[in-house]
């Protein structure tokens, strides 16, 4: 039998050193945003039950969940998100809370992702959940914390909204199958032009297929809106329009000129389970979206308590990698002192330690028998001081 | 000026028909002419930089980002499947998948399962699983005609241009799974980043197809 006693799973990666300090800054960062603007933590099990995740809406594709049994057969899954662990935290626990619920997580996902493709299974997402509201402040609220988060990492990003509402009004118009309307739906979300429009045309013509046509082109600036609203004379996703022109104005303001902020109409990805505003996040240089959220009035009802949530989560392990790119490695903790032990000042060494490192230094225990290595060791290793600790007496140097 | 649009071309005829669509744009492809052993290579007034690879890779790298387009036989994209936008049917590099047994032979009779032989099973898998057929699919690297005439298999799905290799080998198309042409495929956040630049060379394109 082969041993794999020696490498990592496919998807998986070990991290050392700098490589922790860039991901616990980027944790810590968000952290601060998130908890300034009165979010709290809310840590759940990364063990959850698959019924959590095998809602009627089956947001999570089976296929895409690593799954184990608990001792009594049940099936369980390594958690693939963290927004329904909370849903359902929230829908139980926290039903008698006070409104609105403002929460945050930073926790690992896994999710398998095909092999081979250098993608990761085990991601840490950082987000926040703001439950019980649905007035504009309340997306205006998750949406500056979403720019301040991107704002914090010093890099070019961009910022883009859509509204899975104009999709929806749409598409519940035409008269075909649920099938077919996903088919629709997958062809708008990869853009695909050509197909699209032969999948249509094959519906007949009106003007609910002229703006399904034309969908996914709807991207773009501030001309987005009017264009929109000249393709889809509707009084419905009218005031889903000027919702999000209201959004996108109050964003710009927020973001200053100089951060690219645009609309996509066409946003209407599967795993989502978003029902209005759609939030996305890029940084410049990595290929997805680091940043994604939404507001997700439906989902806690699932869990059996009806009320409405706007959120998003950041991808810290994206950020992580743009920043290595970058070449943005942060500078490693130096060692300022190694205090050496004498046979038998042991105590009386591990003593001098602590009462150096009382004075902010860092220092270390030195692991061996000699000095002359120690001090090989200490040159090797940039540590500036020396000390020996030997009988009553104390030698720096 | 910016950084160039990258942009991914599957090396062989996809690349000859793109170059040439490029020349019919006006850009200068001189570079890519002439590129000797070199994979990355300029069309200075088109700010546009070319690599060159095989079809399976111009996926990858337009989905990881690293070329922000990429030119693409829908057959790569069938097979692969991945996260982009597939924004313009080209038009050229026709051709289709299809299914094909040997002369005379009745596919659909009898119970059993089929065994498909193929170099794209996924094609192959989703084109049975859509008629509810359970089929058994090996995959195969070469010559994909061999297996029913040396009776691996009872049929193949395989791409079928003009037909000749067929009939040569003694087999017929008995139903076509898909037509195939090239693609331009757009990776999803080089298409919000550089949106005018990208729209503007679309717009260009589809006015010369």
């Amino acid at each position: 039998m082969k041993n794999y006693d020696l490498i990592t799973p496919e998807g998986t990666k070990d991290l050392l050193f700098g490589e922790c300090i860039i991901r616990r800054n980027i944790e810590d960062t968000l952290r601060g945003i998130f908890s300034s603007r009165g979010y709290s933590e809310m840590i759940t099990p990364g063990l959850e039950f698959f019924d959590v995740f095998n809602l009627n809406s089956r947001y999570f594709p089976q296929e895409n969940l690593y799954k184990l049994t608990d001792s009594k057969g049940r099936l369980l899954v390594m958690r693939p998100d963290s927004t329904m662990p909370i849903a359902r935290v929230v829908a139980t626990r926290l039903r008698d809370a006070i409104l609105p619920l403002k929460l945050f997580y930073n926790q690992t996902v896994y999710r398998t992702e095909p092999a081979l493709k250098g993608r990761s299974d085990e991601i840490v997402q950082a987000g926040i959940e703001l439950i019980g509201s649905q007035l504009k402040m309340a997306d205006l609220d998750v949406i500056s914390t979403a720019i301040d988060s991107l704002k914090a990492f010093g890099m070019e990003f961009s910022l883009e909204i859509g509204h899975i509402g104009v999709f929806k009004e749409l598409v519940g118009k035409l008269e075909v199958s649920d099938s077919d309307k996903e088919r629709i739906r997958k062809l708008i979300e990869s853009k695909n032009f050509p197909a699209l429009n032969d999948l249509l045309d094959s519906f007949g013509s009106n003007s609910v297929i002229a703006a399904l046509k034309k969908l996914p082109a709807l991207f773009g600036g501030m001309e987005v809106f009017d264009k929109a609203e000249e393709l889809i004379p509707d009084e419905n996703v009218k005031h889903i329009l000027d919702e999000l022109r209201e959004l996108y104005c109050d964003m710009t303001e927020l973001c200053g000129s100089d951060t690219n902020i645009t609309v996509d109409l066409g946003l209407v990805n599967k795993t989502d389970y978003y029902t209005g505003v759609i939030i996305k996040g890029y940084l410049q240089g990595h290929g997805e979206e680091v940043l994604s959220g939404g507001r997700y009035d439906k989902l806690i009802s699932e869990f059996g308590y009806d009320i409405p949530a706007v959120g998003f989560a950041v991808n810290v392990n994206a950020i992580q990698k743009v920043i290595e790119k970058n070449g943005l490695f942060p500078a490693m903790p130096k060692i300022d002192a190694i205090v050496y032990a004498e046979k038998g000042c042991e105590v009386a060494a591990v003593r001098a330690a602590n009462e150096l490192r009382e004075q902010g230094l860092v220092v270390e225990n030195a692991l061996f028998d000699d000095i002359e290595t120690v001090r090989e060791y200490a040159k090797e290793k940039k540590i500036a001081k020396v000390v020996v600790v030997d009988g009553s007496s104390r030698e720096e140097e | 000026m910016d950084k160039p649009i990258r942009i991914a071309l599957t090396k062989g005829r996809l690349e000859k028909d793109t170059v040439g669509l490029f020349e019919k744009l006006g850009f200068d492809c001189t570079a890519v002419r002439e590129k000797g052993r070199k994979l990355i290579l300029p069309i200075p007034d088109g700010n546009l930089e070319v690599v060159l690879a095989k079809a399976n890779d111009v996926i990858t790298y337009v989905e990881h980002g690293v070329c922000d387009m990429g030119v693409v036989g829908k057959d790569t994209i069938m097979e692969m499947k991945g996260k982009f936008f597939e924004l313009v049917d080209l038009g050229f590099g026709r051709c289709k998948f299809a299914l094909a047994t040997k002369k005379g032979y009745d596919f659909y009779r009898g119970y059993g399962v089929k065994t498909i032989a193929t170099k794209y099973p996924n094609v192959a898998r989703s084109f049975f699983e859509k008629k509810g057929m359970d089929t058994e699919i090996i995959k195969i690297e070469g010559s994909v005609e061999l297996a029913p005439l040396l009776e691996l298999a009872d049929g193949i799905v395989d791409i079928v241009e003009t037909g000749t290799t067929l009939k040569e080998n003694g087999l017929e198309v008995i139903e076509d799974v898909a037509p195939i042409s090239a693609r331009l495929i757009v990776n999803t956040v080089s298409l919000k980043m550089r949106q005018a630049e990208i729209e503007g060379l679309i717009e260009k394109i589809q006015a010369n197809l």
